[in-house]
């Protein structure tokens, strides 16, 4: 079928992809006319508080999360079977679905679903109003919609990236992929990477700044520690990867050589790619061990095992992220002394990371365990992250590597690391902050549901890909032979993938019913520990007023325990003001406009976009929404 | 979920001897796999230690109704447990690491100015040249063939590996493990003392449309078939 802006026919999996998301288009507006719904989407346009800015992250990086399962069932369809030819998934088509499935899930499902949780999560962890930046922490949120919402277009318009998530160079290069499917790569990510910068910027800035009286850093719930460490990695990690991306962008735009020809080196890339690569799987991890900590002293009714432990070791974790990047590369030929020490660092990961475990374990010994959802996750997250945990030590024998890598056995690896952690970690964080978020709570009995679905899938799909990996099936491959002794693995695991399909449909229904049947639920559902409880559900914008004062780890249990209400105070705290501004959302949603002029070689379109930022930086510029307080004290919600 | 893992891990160990990687047929391979063998040993140590502790607290201490209103005795922490499972690690992951040094010391690929240097390494010595989307093999004679590769048993054979385009991998599971082709770069990797038969060659590193489809057909040989090969023509356009 010829359509215009389409040189070549168009694919029916594009087609149907238009055909839905036009057909999903009406049926929201619909919805929205019917209901007269546009107020509560202008107002979260324009919203720069920390609850409703945190939902957001959530609702687009699920939604991403559901557009990259989908390519996750699309790849396992196409492997259930040898020689398979499942609709148009082989050769580039297929190459399209695991790079955009990689992709999205790393920098569009996984980063912002956490980055949500941290949003909503961290300022009542610690009795601040909202985060430092209000109107800093919108531009980082819309950043991030317009660098996924770029990325996704690409697949509209039949030009997906078939780079991998890893984009390895010169692959990447102008030289072999010319055409504008991996511009979309590398303008989709260094949008939505700069914001996610200025939102690690944000929290580390909240986490020194706003602290309620009394909230040293060694009371801090360890979410809220983990957050501050994942914010300084990912400010190292993420500026890494900018630069990593405006080289690739120049040789790709201007025909720069620094990624191949005599002077250039595709290795660099690696290099840089990996050296925020790696510390990104502990972005990933850390925040979802934190959350872990929380969710399983609260659900234990017990203190954390070892707090000073537990804090020593995100942060030798964090530290060593930095040190242990090579291991992608054994394989590169860096030499034998480069090989081992890499290898020795990367061994050495593993001691804070089971220090951790082992704390966990003993935080639940001598406790009472109350099996709601968001422990079965917690409980769900310790075995399955061991498994992972042992093939990364695994992986670390250099020698050994050479036959683990690039093959099914790291990609199942990877997949037992970061499902365990960050998937199950945000699914836990999702149902245990879902009333401070909305005010309801999510159904348990379909929790569970979930919960089994999920990690029985799960375990289902990736142990048997470790087989499939040593029985010589290389990643990124769309099929194998009869004769290989690979099909009976593959099968299982496409199975597995299906049933993991269910469980998150069953999450799905659980979140439709629950928001529809609207039973609000008390400011405590969980008996928690934290400050975050004292607050009503959802978290109002004026929160902790009067401020608390705090004098011990786990304040709100220990005066719960107590029988008395904690202290409180009034004096003021310096708070940030957060003013609404449709300003974050025109600004970030011009510079996908810019990219995509650059693209497409539009450069009128280009200028315009830039000209557009540019403006928006100037009437900011001129605005300053602590006027209004000049004058009236500290506080300015006190005299408003 | 226990009962699927334990299922999962008897089906592991019955279909181990069939497994490429697990039971090479080379020494290198050999030698790999033996690091498998010992890093997988260690690590169910590991696994056994920390499920056994799992299904045990999370049994022993689950809600029932006879603890309701029960509140647990708090628990700050404990120095010795906490060192014991810091120190044990590293004794373990120490011991992993002497095998792992001496190996990665012998088996690391070498970088090398071009393809005549470590020519004077003992072997057989193979050009490996990738290049979207075959593998070409020029062996010491000059003869050239693509994308099939015939190697003498028992004997060390030296591959000098490069490619033409991007970077492609090089890898033939059931003999050892892969080396990268590198643009620009090559690298010297030894196989050493392969067994006789057919092994499906791969490329392990993403490379373009056809990358599932650069595989190559590796038969190793006795050294007289060996010799034989060497002296008939190419029979393929080069
Ligand atoms: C929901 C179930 C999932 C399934 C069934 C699944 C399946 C797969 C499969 C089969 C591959 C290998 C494709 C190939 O090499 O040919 C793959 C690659 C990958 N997956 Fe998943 N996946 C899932 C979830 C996730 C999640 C939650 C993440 C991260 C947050 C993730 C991240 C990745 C990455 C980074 C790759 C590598 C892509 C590449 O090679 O460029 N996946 N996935
Ligand atoms: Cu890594
Ligand atoms: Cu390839």
């Amino acid at each position: 079928m010829y359509i215009p802006f389409f040189e070549k026919h168009v694919p029916s999996d594009v087609i149907a992809a238009w055909v839905s998301v036009i057909i999903i288009g009406i049926v929201l507006a619909t919805y929205v006319i019917k209901q007269n719904k546009w107020s509560v989407i202008w107002e979260y346009m324009r919203t720069t508080h920390h609850r409703k800015v945190g939902t957001l992250y959530m609702i687009f990086g699920f939604l991403f999360f559901l557009r990259a399962g989908v390519d996750a069932l699309l790849i396992r369809s196409q492997l259930a079977l040898p020689q398979n030819e499942f609709w148009l998934f082989q050769f580039q088509k297929y190459n399209e679905v695991f790079t955009t499935h990689g992709t999205m899930m790393i920098f569009f499902a996984a980063t912002p679903m956490l980055l949500g949780l941290m949003n909503v999560a961290v300022p009542l962890q610690i009795g601040a109003r909202d985060l430092a930046f209000p109107f800093l922490n919108a531009v980082g949120f819309w950043l991030f919609f317009a660098g996924g919402m770029l990325f996704n277009l690409a697949f509209f318009f039949d030009s997906a990236p078939a780079i991998g998530w890893t984009g390895y160079a010169p692959l990447s290069t102008s030289l072999f992929t010319p055409d504008v499917n991996s511009d979309y790569y590398v303008f989709g990510v260094q949008i939505s990477g700069l914001g996610t910068i200025f939102t690690a910027l944000n929290i580390i800035v909240t986490i020194f700044r706003h602290r309620a009286p009394g909230m040293k850093l060694m009371r801090m719930p360890l979410f809220t520690w983990a957050s501050l460490i994942t914010s300084f990695l990912i400010l190292v990690a993420f500026t890494v990867l900018a630069i990593g991306l405006y080289l690739l962008m120049f040789d790709r735009m201007f025909d720069t050589k620094f990624f191949n020809g005599p002077d250039g080196d595709p290795i660099f890339w690696q290099h840089l790619f990996w050296i925020f690569g790696h510390p990104e799987v502990y972005i990933l991890a850390l925040p979802a061990f934190g959350l872990f900590s929380d969710i399983i002293t609260t659900f234990s009714k017990k203190r954390i095992f070892g707090y000073p432990a537990m804090v020593i070791s995100i942060g030798t974790i964090a530290f060593l992220a930095f040190t242990v990047w090579v291991h992608h590369m054994f394989t590169v030929g860096l030499g034998p002394l480069v090989n081992t020490v890499f290898a020795l660092t990367t061994m050495a990961i593993a001691v804070p990371t089971g220090v951790k475990v082992f704390n966990w374990l003993f935080t639940m010994r001598g406790g009472v365990l109350r099996m709601t959802t968001p422990m079965l996750f917690s409980l769900g997250f310790i075995p399955s992250f061991v498994m992972g945990g042992v093939t990364g030590v695994m992986l670390s024998v250099s020698a050994a590597d050479f036959q683990f890598h690039d093959s099914h056995f790291v990609v199942a690896h990877f997949h037992y690391v970061i499902l365990a952690s960050t998937i199950l970690g945000i699914f836990a964080g999702i149902y245990y902050y879902f009333p401070k978020i909305t005010g309801y709570q999510l159904n348990e009995k379909l929790g569970k549901w979930h919960f089994w679905l999920f990690l029985i899938g799960y375990h289902l799909t990736f142990f048997p890909m470790h087989i499939t990996g040593m029985n010589g099936m290389p990643r990124r491959t769309f099929t194998y032979d009869v004769g290989e002794g690979l099909t009976a693995t593959n099968f299982i695991s496409t199975i597995g993938a299906f049933l993991m399909g269910i469980g998150v449909a069953v999450m799905f229904y659980n979140l439709f019913i629950t928001i529809r049947k609207k039973e609000r639920v008390g400011s405590d559902p969980w008996d928690g520990r934290t400050l975050e409880w004292t607050v009503a559900s959802p978290a109002p914008e004026d929160s902790f007023q009067p401020m608390p004062i705090v004098k011990e780890m786990d304040p709100y249990w220990y005066a719960k325990q107590r029988g008395e209400d904690l202290e409180t105070t009034d004096e003021k705290l310096a708070s940030p003001i957060s003013r609404d501004s449709i300003i974050p959302f025109i600004m970030a949603n011009l510079l996908a406009v810019l990219s995509f002029g650059l693209m497409y070689g539009w450069i009128w379109l280009a200028v315009l976009a830039g000209a557009g930022v540019f403006m928006c930086f100037i009437i900011r510029a001129f605005r300053d929404e602590r006027e209004q307080y000049y004058g009236k004290g500290e506080d300015g919600h006190e005299s408003v | 979920m226990k009962r699927l893992m334990l299922l999962s891990f008897v089906f592991l160990l019955s279909g181990c001897s069939d497994i490429a990687v697990l039971n090479p047929k080379s020494v290198t391979g050999q030698e790999q796999a033996y690091l498998i063998w010992l890093s997988l040993g260690i690590m169910t140590l590991v696994i056994l230690v920390v499920f056994v502790l799992f299904a045990w607290f999370t049994f022993k201490y689950r809600y029932t109704k006879n603890k309701d209103g029960f509140v647990p005795t708090d628990v700050k922490g404990n120095l010795k447990l906490e060192l014991t499972w810091t120190i044990i690690p590293f004794v373990l992951l120490a011991i992993l690491a002497v095998p792992t040094i001496m190996t990665t010391y012998d088996h690391s690929p070498e970088l090398q100015a071009d393809n005549r240097e470590g020519a004077d390494k003992e072997g057989t010595h193979i050009n490996v040249t990738g290049q979207q989307f075959t593998w070409t093999f020029e062996y010491e004679n000059g003869k050239t063939v693509h994308d099939e590769l015939i190697i003498p048993e028992d004997e060390t054979i030296v591959f000098h590996i490069t490619s033409k385009d991007v970077i492609h991998s090089f890898w033939i599971p059931e003999l050892a493990g892969k080396v990268d082709a590198v643009p620009g770069r090559v690298y010297t990797y030894e196989i050493k003392d392969a067994e006789r038969g057919t092994y499906r060659g791969k490329c392990a590193e993403y490379c373009g449309i056809q990358h599932t489809n650069m595989v190559f057909n590796t038969e190793v040989v006795s050294k007289s078939d060996y010799e034989d090969y060497l002296k008939k023509p190419d029979n393929q356009d080069d």
